[in-house]
């Protein structure tokens, strides 16, 4: 028996023209946020509710790590689902509403400009993710294989597009009265339908396919996957519910102890396919992507420490609030992704560059096309930034904040010196 | 695992020449890795059919890797038709990994 001729799969793999934009834009937003975050250190002493932290979360959240998310998403489904992206048109098509939308919706923040550049960002982000959505379903709907994976990765795509709708409905609500209350009162569902639904989600149902892949692990459990979905896509509703109705809103710790049942079930998944792995050596990238697993259980106990509070004492608890926000973001998505960049990016530059010598030349090693000791001393920057910064948003001081913050801009510019070096490599002419 | 061939004494020279050709992600050579199911020479027509398999489909470097081997088959048997055809039946598993390749991993 012979197999299927290779020519006839060759072209199946997403091209990388529709890949490596995103991962370029994400890396600037990055350094965007950084910067930002820098600019307005004395904006983390007050309430989350300030126009520079609502434009720098919007940077973040969507500049950066929605639109990595995206264009790996690109690459990572047909590995999912078995099958083919359904179009690389809508990818770019996506890339480029999604890329006009988010400076014009950040800029609206910023400004507090809530007439057209919020409102224009707003719609273009949304149908940047309807693009996307579009892509995934036919793709998942003609792929081979039906998985607990797809299935993560299609909900997250759909809670994705609630929390942008959601989120434009928010906008429009600051010049209409669409919603009974203020947009300040809603805010806790659309942060929560993104970080739930949309990354918590998504970094699960990919990480749980790529982690045992990366360290040639047995480990397979789908049952225990499933329990996970169920546990945040109950928790998330059951939120829904109880915020919205004022009658049970002190159950509402409820939902955020499945959340946190489910972050648990996911570490010891990732620990037991570590245990199961054969690839004892572990390298930095994948090292970086499991303690961002780790991390993944800070936020949420900080959360509960904070419904707690807000339970016995009432009041804001502004500095909490913030610093479970800036974890989520800066800390559990951050490092997933610091990690995971550099363990996909340099294969699809390699791919790209070198893949018509394999077999008869010698090619650099992916991993030598980007500067090691570069990212090892980003890793260390990044550490010493996220604690720091933490440290100043909970202690309320502007000293700590500003420290933390030259240090994330030092990780942010190492990162894009990483990133650009890749995305602008060529071939050494011999 | 060894591969099935018809031709074994030109089969170790095909094998020789596959154990340059490396998964870019791993290190390791696609022989050791398991990756390669047959080899079969057809001496009439001057052809060889390699089938392999990759540790997942829609590997991203699968191309890169189904390319590596038609090259370096062509370079080890100059005059032959070589045709590298993918298969997953029986899907990759860790169990086909060689005994060297686990070694290496090991390391």
């Amino acid at each position: 028996m012979f197999g299927v001729p290779v020519s006839s799969v060759a072209q199946k793999t997403t091209s990388h023209k529709v890949v490596l934009p995103f991962y370029g834009y994400a890396a600037a937003s990055l350094f965007a946020a950084a910067l930002l975050i820098l600019a307005n250190s004395a904006a983390f002493t007050g309430h989350y509710f300030h126009p520079r932290i609502l434009a720098i979360t919007h940077i973040l959240a969507l500049g950066w790590a929605t639109m990595i998310i995206l264009g790996a998403s690109h690459q990572l489904v047909p590995i999912l689902v078995e099958g083919s992206l359904y179009s690389e048109k809508l990818a770019m098509a996506s890339f480029i509403l999604a890329g006009l939308g988010i400076p014009l919706l950040s800029y609206g923040f910023y400004y507090f400009e809530m007439g057209w550049p919020a409102k224009w960002g707003g719609r273009l982000v949304v149908l940047a993710i309807l693009c996307y959505l579009i892509n995934l379903f036919k793709s998942i709907s003609r792929g081979k294989q039906d998985n607990v994976h797809a299935l993560f990765v299609f909900t997250a795509g759909l809670w994705l597009f609630i929390t942008a709708f959601f989120g434009l409905v928010l906008v429009y609500n600051f010049t209409y009265t669409l919603l009974s209350e203020d947009t300040l009162h809603y805010l806790p569902l659309h942060a929560h339908t993104g970080i739930l639904g949309w990354f918590l989600l998504l970094v699960m149902g990919v990480a749980s396919r790529l982690i045992p892949m990366f360290l040639i692990s047995k480990y397979r459990n789908p049952r225990l996957l499933w329990l996970i979905y169920l546990l945040i896509n109950t928790a998330l509703l059951g939120f829904f519910f109880l915020y919205l109705s004022t009658v049970l809103i002190n159950l509402i710790f409820i939902p955020a102890l499945m959340v946190l049942a489910a972050v648990f079930l996911f570490i010891y998944y990732c620990y037991r396919a570590y245990q199961a792995r054969l690839r004892k050596r572990v390298d930095p990238q994948v090292r970086i992507s499991l303690f961002s697993v780790g991390l993944l259980a800070l936020p949420w106990m900080l959360l509960l420490i904070l419904i707690g509070l807000l339970l016995r004492n009432g009041g804001e608890q502004t500095s909490l609030a913030l610093a479970y926000g800036f974890l989520v973001f800066f800390g559990w998505i951050t490092a997933i992704i610091l990690g995971m960049t550099f363990k996909t990016l340099p294969f699809i530059v390699w791919n790209k560059t070198y893949h018509h010598l394999a077999g008869i030349g010698r090619t650099p090693n992916p991993k030598d096309l980007f500067h090691d000791g570069i990212f090892r001393v980003m890793v260390l920057a990044y550490l010493a930034g996220l604690i720091f910064f933490t440290a100043g948003i909970l202690a309320v001081q502007l000293f700590l904040l500003q420290a933390g913050a030259v240090l994330l801009l030092g990780t942010a510019a190492m990162y894009n010196w990483n990133v650009f070096k890749l995305l602008f490599h060529k071939k050494p002419v011999t | 695992m060894n591969p099935v061939t018809n031709l074994p004494e030109k089969s170790k020279l095909a094998l020789e020449a596959l154990h340059q050709v490396l998964d870019p992600e791993i290190g390791l050579n696609v022989v050791d890795l398991g990756l390669i199911y047959r080899l079969d020479f057809d001496e009439e027509k001057k052809e060889l059919f390699c089938t392999m398999t990759l540790t997942t489909s829609f590997c991203p470097m699968g191309e890169s890797i189904t390319f590596g081997v038609l090259q370096a088959l062509e370079a080890c048997f100059p005059g032959y038709a070589v045709h590298v055809g993918l298969s997953f039946d029986p899907p990759w598993s860790q169990d086909l990994i060689s005994g060297e390749g686990l070694q290496f991993l090991n390391r």
